[in-house]
């Protein structure tokens, strides 16, 4: 009888147990934060959407319709941010992918001072990203920076990382894998010593070498850390202000202008609606690039 | 394989690490106790002479001692923030974990939406010019509450789960109310996953420089990421100043790394792989 | 005096009905257990006595209180969990008197009654510990100590002894009984357990479904069940059975047999059976005895000798497992051919309804 019963999908009775937890774990519990997240979040993000269609300067707003969307895609200078955008988001996680994990395969070896060393790599992500900008800024500084001068002691002509005009953005980049690469280390340590020493014992038994094992063994079971380390260095890159804004602000000309550095600019000249636009611009790439990535790399997860 | 191979390979790897990421670290360290000349031609060379207590004092007088008030705003904000953050999102966690009803997937999405999302800026200026709270110091920890609750509501949640419902229903019986139940029973066993929720947020927000920049501009509610980047543009002369200010901006997280380095790591490894 | 009273309780989770109308009456300082097979209901009902689970339908009333809205922390009853639920972060002593704390009693009522508690646990010496620091049966007391300080008419115990040692469960068990002679308040007690059930119970009550299957005391089950399901679920090992037919029947007696079993008689009085008419027999594997002529004739599986008794798995003609009990040490070889009896008394009829003839109205 209860078997039968059992496999009901419908549920046309009310159930009660809502009003059990209900007063166990009351929705009012909620509403401090909810307020808090609803107006200065949720709200500005919907209101953004209108914005995005007028123009919108210190003295007034006008509707009108997706001319900044059109603009975006036919002023060079904007059109080219949305471009440096996605090489940067690209160029920074594929780093951060592939470089995290050798750290992480070095770090989890037996090494002396390997702790140290742990701590050596993490330590970039928690140092303020401005001092890092300016650090690197004056390392790379085209004819006196450090770098340039080591370079020059070898017998090569170091480039001018930051005012070359091809080279600015990927100089950023790489400053940005400097300073995240020890997150992504961190996630794919806590992947790599969460697989079982079993796995490694009997593939030595059965005589893997030291890449075998990586290759069959490492790389297969670390997969969902290595997806976490695309997602969030993806959707970091895409995102990313603070160390462009240091180091080039956009410059030289604007060469290495993204998404987020043209958003504060277009603000800071007033241009309200143009700025509001880039955002949704912003939103959508994020929704276009990231939401399909995460989803094609969950389902990938579930079916390994 | 050989042994210089074996192991030639992975000392190089150490080596070259070391470089990479401490030699910036020491080059900072370097350039803030020399003198303006010697700072000035940007090499990593041991200082010819050491000016410690000179250069700190200089950049804390510097313009009004603004460090000093960047300092005790920055702190101000991250504190209350952090206050603020843990209570509500802990709160957050504990009923979203024990509740699940149709509005659940909705509240997930937007969680999710607050992870990923980037904010709206010019919107939450208007809108929070018409609150009155632009420019002020408890305008922008409410936006630090509302940018970093998704992180640390998706910590507590998953801590949560841990949490036995039996706990919940003999607390109920002893005659516990849901305040009661969440402030005595609950919040005392969420101490690991508190202490990682603080000591990562607390670095973020002492770290925020976007935020500050849009939300609270204007000298006298500097905090120090934008006294730094001020000092940028003030100090083009003055490198050493400039790299005091960066080391003093860097103890504090420093600090909290050499006491709660596990805690860090651990937080946030399982933060961002369960999210 | 406050007893319980359950009318019609029903339960529906969404469309599943998991308690389909339970009507039952506990006297006040009664000890009633609840048993039957995994999930059957029985910590269902449990928790909506609790107050746990809203009651769908019915009434449940305690004392003179219709409970279905009351709170739980108003109906005056306290819960023993099967994970002891204690709260970590707290003291023993803390722990006892958490109730209290949250009632806002006075501090020396709190600390007379958490000492009061203690001293009937035996557990005076424990109370600064935190629960991490003791063992599964002190943190078993502490579990019961909390409810204990509360004061409650109504007990409420969910499996309390499965997560200790079968030598702590025997320990626990007789201290639960004494907790309740000296305490004399009601308890109702879910477990899993044939002898936890037997030995402490006033009242069984089996549970199957989500309906209750039989009630009564411990004995009375077991000699008189009232259906197959009671009659397999009670006794330990297993109660045997086989299909039979009706051979012939009068006014006090009842002939069965089938293929595998020479006929029978059972004294049966008062019901009217048909030639040809299906039944189940029923035999407990204690009173079967070896006997050369005996009616039932099974080929020896197994035999396990345990010195004061042998168990021997047996099988019928139609390959239907038996098993019997038999003291004293018995030497039986794989494969033998053995035929054994029982006493007339000791066999039980089921209808095709599954009821028991003989008590079945
Ligand atoms: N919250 C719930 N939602 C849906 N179904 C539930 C819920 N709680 C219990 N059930 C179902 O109700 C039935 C009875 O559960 P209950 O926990 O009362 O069983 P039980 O007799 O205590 O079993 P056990 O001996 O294993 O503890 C089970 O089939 C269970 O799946
Ligand atoms: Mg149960």
């Amino acid at each position: 009888m209860a078997v039968a019963t059992a496999g009901a999908v419908n549920a046309p009775k009310k159930s009660r147990v809502k009003d059990r937890q209900a007063s166990m774990y009351p929705i009012w519990l909620l509403y401090p934060a909810a307020a808090i997240y609803g107006i200065l979040f949720l709200l500005p993000t919907i209101t953004s959407l209108y914005y995005s269609l007028t123009r919108w300067t210190l003295f007034n707003s006008e509707f009108i319709g997706f001319d900044n969307f059109i603009q975006f895609f036919q002023e060079p200078f904007l059109y080219q941010a949305l471009i440096n955008t996605v090489i940067f988001a690209f160029v920074t996680s594929g780093l951060k992918v592939v470089l995290g994990l050798a750290l992480a395969v070095l770090l989890t070896s037996p090494l002396i001072a390997r702790d140290f060393l742990r701590s050596v790599v993490f330590f970039p992500v928690l140092v303020s990203t401005v001092g890092v900008g300016i650090t690197f800024t004056i390392l790379m500084h085209p004819t006196e920076g450090v770098i340039n001068e080591t370079l020059a002691m070898i017998g090569i002509d170091g480039p001018g990382w930051l005012v070359d005009r091809n080279l600015a953005l990927y100089s950023v980049a790489l400053v940005d894998v400097w300073r995240g690469v020890g997150l992504a280390t961190v996630i794919y340590i806590a992947g790599i010593v969460s697989i079982p020493a079993d796995y490694y014992e009997a593939s030595r038994i059965d005589g893997a070498t030291r890449w075998q094992q990586f290759r069959h063994i490492t790389l297969p079971l670390v997969r969902p850390a290595m997806f976490t380390v695309i997602i969030l260095s993806f959707i970091g890159g895409l995102r990313l202000f603070d160390l462009i804004w240091t180091m080039t602000k956009g410059g030289p000309g604007f060469s290495s202008d993204v998404m987020a550095s043209v958003v504060y600019k277009q603000y800071q000249s007033g241009f309200y609606g143009l700025s509001t636009a880039g955002n949704v611009v912003l939103f959508v790439l994020i929704a276009v690039l990231a939401v399909p990535l995460n989803m094609f790399l969950n389902r990938k997860v579930v079916t390994r | 394989m050989s042994w210089v191979k074996k192991y030639g390979l992975s000392a190089a790897a150490i080596a070259i690490s070391l470089v990479v990421f401490v030699v910036p670290f020491i080059f900072i360290i370097f350039m803030a106790v020399k003198d303006q000349q010697q700072s000035a031609q940007m090499d990593f060379s041991w200082p010819t002479s050491f000016h410690v207590v000179e250069n700190f004092v200089q950049v804390i007088q510097a313009r009004d001692f603004m460090l000093i008030t960047a300092y005790i705003n920055s702190t101000v904000i991250t504190v209350t923030s952090v206050a603020l953050l843990v209570v509500l999102s802990a709160l957050v966690g504990f009923v979203l974990q024990r509740r699940v009803t149709w509005w659940t997937p909705w509240v997930d999405f937007f969680i999710l939406a607050g992870l990923m999302m980037p904010p709206a800026v010019v919107p939450t200026i208007t809108l929070m010019q018409q609150l009155g709270i632009f420019k002020t110091i408890h305008g922008l920890v409410l936006i630090e509450v509302a940018y970093n609750m998704s992180f640390s509501v998706i910590l507590f949640r998953n801590f949560i789960a841990t949490i036995p419902r039996e706990l919940d229903e003999a607390a109920i019986i002893d005659g516990a109310r849901p305040l009661s139940l969440f402030f005595r029973v609950i919040l005392p066993m969420l101490k690991p996953v508190t202490v990682t929720v603080i000591v990562v947020q607390t670095v973020a927000i002492f770290n925020d420089f976007v935020n500050p920049l849009y939300y609270l501009p204007g000298r006298e509610n500097a905090t120090v990421q934008l006294t730094l980047y001020n000092f940028q543009s003030q100090f083009v002369t003055e490198y050493n100043l400039l790299f005091m200010n960066i080391l003093l901006i860097t103890i504090p997280p420093l600090v909290v790394f050499l006491f709660f380095n596990r805690q860090i790591v651990a937080g946030m490894s399982a933060g961002a792989i369960k999210g | 005096m406050s007893g319980l009273k359950m009318k019609d309780l029903r339960k529906s989770f969404g469309a599943v009905d998991v308690i389909k109308g339970v009507d039952l009456e506990i006297e006040h300082g009664e000890f009633v257990v609840f048993v039957g097979p995994s999930g059957c209901g029985k910590s269902t009902l449990l928790r909506m006595t609790a107050g746990l689970e809203d009651i769908t339908s019915g009434e449940l009333w305690i004392g003179d209180q219709l409970c279905n809205d009351v709170e739980p922390r108003d109906r005056g009853i306290a819960m023993v969990f099967q994970s002891y639920a204690l709260y970590p972060h707290m003291t023993v002593a803390e722990n006892f008197g958490f109730s209290l704390t949250l009632a806002r009693a006075p501090k020396e009522e709190r600390e007379r009654k958490v000492m009061d508690a203690a001293k009937i646990l035996q557990m005076e010496h424990l109370l600064d510990r935190k629960p991490s620091q003791l063992s599964g049966g002190q943190r078993q007391r502490v579990a019961i100590g909390r409810a204990i300080v509360r004061q409650p008419e109504v007990f409420l115990f969910d499996e309390p002894l499965s997560n200790l040692d079968a030598a702590l469960r025997v320990d626990m068990r007789m201290e639960l009984s004494k907790l309740h002679q000296q305490l004399g308040a009601t308890m109702i007690y879910v477990t899993h357990d044939q002898i936890e059930a037997m030995t402490l119970a006033d009242r069984i009550v089996v549970l199957n479904g989500g309906e209750v299957q039989q009630q009564g005391a411990p004995i009375d089950l077991y000699n008189s069940p009232a259906n197959l399901f009671v009659a397999g679920f009670i006794g330990s090992p297993k109660m045997n059975f086989t299909k039979v037919k009706v051979r012939s029947a009068d006014a006090t007696s009842v002939v069965v047999g089938s293929d595998e079993l020479v006929d029978v008689m059972v004294p049966l009085s008062g019901r009217k059976l048909n030639v040809g008419d299906e039944l189940t027999l029923g035999i407990r594997p204690h009173v079967l005895t070896t006997d050369s002529i005996g009616a039932l004739k099974g080929t020896v599986d197994l035999v396990e000798r345990l010195g004061n008794e042998t168990i021997v798995n047996f099988r019928l003609a139609t390959g239907a497992q038996w098993l019997a009990v038999l003291s004293g040490d018995i030497v039986l070889k794989q494969g033998e051919a053995v035929n054994f009896a029982a006493e007339s008394k000791d066999i039980l009829l089921f209808g095709a309804d599954g009821r028991n003839l003989a008590t079945a109205s």
